[in-house]
């Protein structure tokens, strides 16, 4: 595929995710799309860390949670504009995902991805403990009484709108990607995946650019958690369990995490599909078998992801 | 206006005839009770609930199912049959926002009976307030659910269902000092816990809070707290299988003298007696929220009746399915009194509104909705003690005192339900 | 005051005891054949399950106990057998995310099979019971933390003395020179599969039985049973064996303290987490290659 015709596709595929989509769903399939958009949007960050440094990050899911908790925080606190609050929260968790980078600096492959499934684990627990502000007293702002809702900027009040501005986001989030690969950062973090040592002879700060990795995944997460906000009106802990974590970075591998088309896809299998299967009426059971057996055929058969072999598949009909 | 009131009165009084006297022969009985199918168009209702590990609360959707499947078979509203699509939310937030936007929006239902879920409720409840639709809903758990102008339930959920076993086992049991385990969520164990201890301080008496994660392994623990808290009542504000696991490993420990046990509804469950076995016998009281499953009112009977001519192999039948035959029970006496040409989401809303002093022997006092900024009509219940192989009754219906209800109350007083 | 530290000092080394033997059929699995196994949890589930289902057909206690040995060996060796091959070459942590996906079919399975009823699944050593600083230790606790130091002498055992067991050791090392020295992979790691699902299968009925008997919690307890085996890198079984002891205590003990007692479900990740930072204190990946 020549790079042209690819950003041509890219282009088109937004323009119809934000102008046309909004406009034709029903309102189950509107709110379905929004949640796949914003989980593409986290899985970009992890697929991210995976794809330039091959270093693994189950703990994204909890970085998603610290997003929201910022945003709702921050929305009960002040009067500030949602789009503000969304950076903000970005900004926050990229503090937090640069943190969670440190453990990189001297573990990789199994031992960090352990790691970070522990602390995902931990924020299982204190989500769970805390919940998530909702208008109520105090620092940790949770009501007892029935709660309040999180703002949505008033040029995205209804949920069409909202699926709207959930893609632009989406789509910033990958350009924002896409301008990290295409610059120094993207060139020092191929450098580190071949070789470390290689890379600090060529002068390049690793420790530098692993957290920068890092950070920037961390902020995919808050701006992700803080739109989920928005959609919902609220969180729920029961999202952002240490097994969902799991199950994202799974998805992150299985759509593939080379291109931006495998977070679209992580996206769409992690929170499109259960909603297709449930929209036809199939149990809760049988989904989960369906979506054991996907995933597992996925990642046996499919080794750069369902994206490397969409890929393959435009490159030999190039050659052709 | 009092011409409406006067109809109302009558049919329900004919339907309770009706009840009682179908009910003897043993056959379901149901709206019209024509015993003709409805042919009509199809009113369209909604409801949502959760059946996912780790817990199914599709106990009174599927209740709910078959009281209209039984009505459609029995001259429907007026003709026109209810086409009821029930959404499972498998306790996944975004799922019970997105099935509540197909359900409300794109289905465009007139309401939702039947619900049951811990989530659902705290996300739809302004989807819900925004679209002028009511939800009757039977599985209750949350504050959310109590707390919103446009969600009534007929099951009573954690709150009043815990005072009522706490004040039991004060006035029963002699307690002094009790103490709450629950889960260490916020509008969940924590929001439950919390009135329990303000009910006990308000006796002048002590309440302590034991709350644990929810994935915790480590009841042992759990128990060992309880008992250096030096309470002499333990509350058990936790769904079965977690209460079925503390009391483990109390047996485990010899403890059952240690403590008066009490708990809350959900223990009252179809199989408990069998799993909790002979060590319990006589030692675990528990509030219920509706009548006992094998009691003998009319009411009781008919869910049986319904239950046995139109659910489903496997439908449970517990107190989220008695609660969902009586919310899908008012529902359709509110319907019937509408003109069925003119049914839709305002005129339904409106009747469901006003419902006022429907009852039923499930209930210790009348149901109502009205039109307050939250609801909770069910909120006296009956104590039972585990004995032998079931549940014995040990007090009949008796109110529940705590400032919670004072708005409850209030709305009670001016509805004329209370002087 | 004594008395209260001895009573959750004992009721921790209990429940670390149950944390320590799901800890060590991970690792089992994971030096044998690289597979670090997040559907353990799932298989342990399945078994317990099964002994519920064969004792309530009124078979004997053993004969149920047999059923869920066979479950998790089944269960297991098909996972190993039909689909662990086609991942061989996958770096370790994709391997683990794989398991996933059996994780999530075996739980959808086990949703279709058994509805969520109330169950409970008795051992007839609940019934006996010593008194140990003041709580009554059941002979089935006994029994746990027996087995999973009995595990741990046998595997070691197993893997010094028996040509499998070099096999083991030489497969775990590096399974491409394994495979040049002729060693038989299939069937070394079959077996490897099979001896971890058959731990599996007993571990599920402890769990089910001093837990709960319910398939998601069975199945979950995989997280913190990875706890137990981070304690032991991964690869040693004694750490595992006593770090597994360690979280449960310290879990116990932080329930003797108000403001942290409803949290301390996350004392075994915390621990878990600063452990393997401490090990690998002073690991540079300057020339790290491979995994």
């Amino acid at each position: 595929m020549k790079p042209n015709f690819r950003s041509a596709l890219a282009l088109l595929f937004f323009c119809v995710a934000i102008f046309v989509l909004p406009l034709v769903l029903g309102g189950f399939w509107i709110r379905a799309f929004t949640s796949a958009a914003i989980f593409a949007l986290a899985a970009a960050g992890v697929g991210l860390v995976y794809a330039q440094l091959g270093l693994i990050n189950l703990s994204q899911i909890a970085l998603i949670g610290v997003g929201g908790w910022i945003a709702l925080r921050l929305n009960f606190a002040t009067d500030l504009p949602v789009f503000l609050l969304v950076v903000i929260a970005g900004l926050g968790t990229s503090a937090l995902g640069a943190l969670f980078a440190l453990p990189a600096l001297r573990l990789r492959g199994l031992y960090l991805a352990l790691v970070t499934l522990m602390v995902a684990a931990t924020f299982q627990i204190l989500f769970n403990a805390f919940q998530f502000p909702n208008g109520g007293s105090g620092f940790w702002g949770v009501a007892q009484q029935s709660g309040q809702a999180m703002r949505r900027p008033s040029i995205a009040t209804s949920d069409a709108a909202y699926l709207a501005f959930s893609m632009v986001w989406l789509a910033l989030g990958l350009l924002l990607i896409e301008a990290h690969k295409r610059s120094a950062p993207g060139r020092a973090w191929k450098m580190i995946r071949m070789s470390e040592a290689n890379a600090m002879a060529a002068g390049i700060n690793v420790t530098w650019f692993k957290i920068w990795a890092f950070a920037l995944s961390g902020f995919l997460a808050g701006t992700a958690g803080a739109l989920l906000a928005g959609a919902l009106r609220q969180l729920d802990a029961r999202s952002f369990t240490a097994i969902e974590g799991v199950l994202l970075f799974a998805l992150a591998v299985v759509g593939g995490v080379y291109s931006w088309v495998g977070a679209v896809l992580a996206g769409v299998l992690y929170k499109l599909l259960p909603a297709l299967l449930n929209n036809l009426g199939v149990t809760s059971d049988l989904a989960l078998i369906v979506f054991g057996v996907a995933l597992l055929h996925a990642i046996m058969t499919a080794p750069r992801g369902i994206a490397g072999q969409f890929e393959a598949l435009f490159q030999r009909k190039d050659k052709a | 206006m009092n011409l409406r009131m006067t109809t109302a009165a009558m049919t329900c009084g004919l339907l309770a005839f009706a009840t009682a006297a179908k009910a003897d022969s043993g056959g379901p009985v149901c709206g019209l009770n024509t015993g003709e199918a409805a042919t009509g168009e199809p009113i369209r209702v909604g409801g949502i609930s959760g059946n996912a590990p780790p817990g199914d609360f599709s106990g009174g959707t599927r209740a709910a199912a078959a009281y209209f499947a039984c009505v459609n078979a029995n001259g429907g509203i007026h003709g026109r049959p209810i086409a009821y699509s029930v959404g499972n939310d498998q306790w996944n937030p975004e799922l019970a926002g997105q099935i509540a936007s197909r359900l409300v929006e794109d289905e465009g239902v007139v309401a939702l009976v039947g619900n049951g879920s811990v989530v659902e409720m705290a996300v739809n409840a302004e989807l819900y307030a925004e679209h002028g639709v009511m939800a009757m809903a039977s599985g209750c758990a949350i504050s959310e659910c109590f707390e919103s102008a446009n969600i009534v339930s007929t099951n009573q959920g954690p709150l009043p269902s815990g005072i009522g076993a706490l004040r039991f086992a004060i006035e029963e049991l002699g307690a002094e000092h009790a103490a709450c385990i629950g889960f260490n969520i916020p509008n969940n164990g924590g929001w439950a816990c919390d009135w329990m201890n303000r009910y006990m301080e308000q006796h002048g008496l002590r309440g302590t809070s034991i709350l644990m994660d929810p994935t915790s392994v480590d009841l042992n623990g759990t128990y060992l707290q309880a008992l250096a808290s030096g309470a002499d009542t333990i509350l058990l504000m936790l769904p079965a299988g977690p209460a079925i696991g503390l009391l483990g490993v109390a047996e485990e420990q010899a403890g059952r003298d240690m403590f008066n046990w009490v708990s809350p509804t959900p223990l009252y469950e179809p199989g408990v007696t069998e799993v909790l076995g002979d060590y319990w016998d006589g030692h675990i009281y528990i509030n219920i929220e509706l009548n006992q499953f094998d009691s003998d009112g009319a009411d009781n009977r008919n869910w049986i009746a319904v239950m046995d001519a139109h659910g489903r192999d496997g439908d449970r039948r517990d107190t989220f399915s008695q609660a969902g035959y009586l919310s899908a029970r008012f529902f359709v006496e509110a319907l019937l009194e509408l003109d069925p040409e003119s049914i839709d989401r305002a005129s339904v809303t409106d009747a469901i509104r006003g419902i006022v002093g429907a009852e039923s022997d499930l209930l210790c006092g009348p149901f109502y909705v009205g039109d307050g900024d939250r609801h909770m009509p069910n909120h006296r219940g009956r104590m039972v003690v585990l004995r032998g192989d079931a549940f014995e009754l040990v007090r009949n219906c008796f109110d529940i005192d705590t400032a919670y209800l004072e708005p409850i109350l209030e709305q009670e007083r001016r509805l004329g339900l209370r002087d | 005051m004594m008395t209260v530290y001895g009573l959750f000092m004992v009721s921790g080394l209990a429940v670390g005891s149950l944390y320590a033997l799901g800890g060590i059929g991970l690792v089992i699995l994971r030096r044998s054949t690289g597979f670090l196994n997040f559907s353990y949890g799932a298989i342990a589930a399945f078994s317990a399950m099964t002994a519920w289902q064969i004792s309530q057909w009124g078979a004997p206690v053993p004969v149920a106990w047999i059923g869920a040995v066979l479950t998790g060996f089944v269960l297991s060796v098909t996972f190993g057998y039909a689909l662990a091959p086609r991942l061989s070459h996958r770096e370790p942590a994709i391997k683990a995310v794989a398991t996933l996906g059996y994780l999530l079919i075996l739980l959808g399975l086990m949703g279709l099979l058994w509805d969520h009823s109330l169950r409970r699944l008795d051992l007839p050593t609940d019934r006996i019971a010593v008194m140990v600083l003041g709580v009554r230790v059941t002979v089935t606790r006994l029994i746990v933390l027996g087995l999973a130091i009995s595990a741990v002498i046998a595997m070691i055992v197993y893997l010094d003395r028996t040509r499998t067991g070099l096999n083991m050791r030489a497969l775990a090392d590096n399974r491409g020179h394994a495979a040049l020295l002729g060693v038989p992979i299939l069937r070394v790691e079959t077996i490897a599969w099979g001896i971890s699902g058959a731990m599996a299968g007993l571990t599920g009925v402890f769990f089910g039985s001093l837990v709960r008997l319910d398939p998601t919690v069975i199945t979950f307890m995989v997280i913190p049973a990875l706890a137990a085996a981070i304690c032991g890198r991964l690869t040693s079984l004694p750490m595992t064996l006593i770090g597994g002891l360690f979280i449960g205590v310290v879990e116990s003990m932080l329930a003797l303290f108000p403001t942290l007692s409803a949290y301390r479900t996350m004392a075994p990740y915390i621990i878990a987490g600063l452990i393997i930072l401490w090990m690998q204190r002073g690991n540079k990946l300057t020339f790290a290659t491979g995994d």
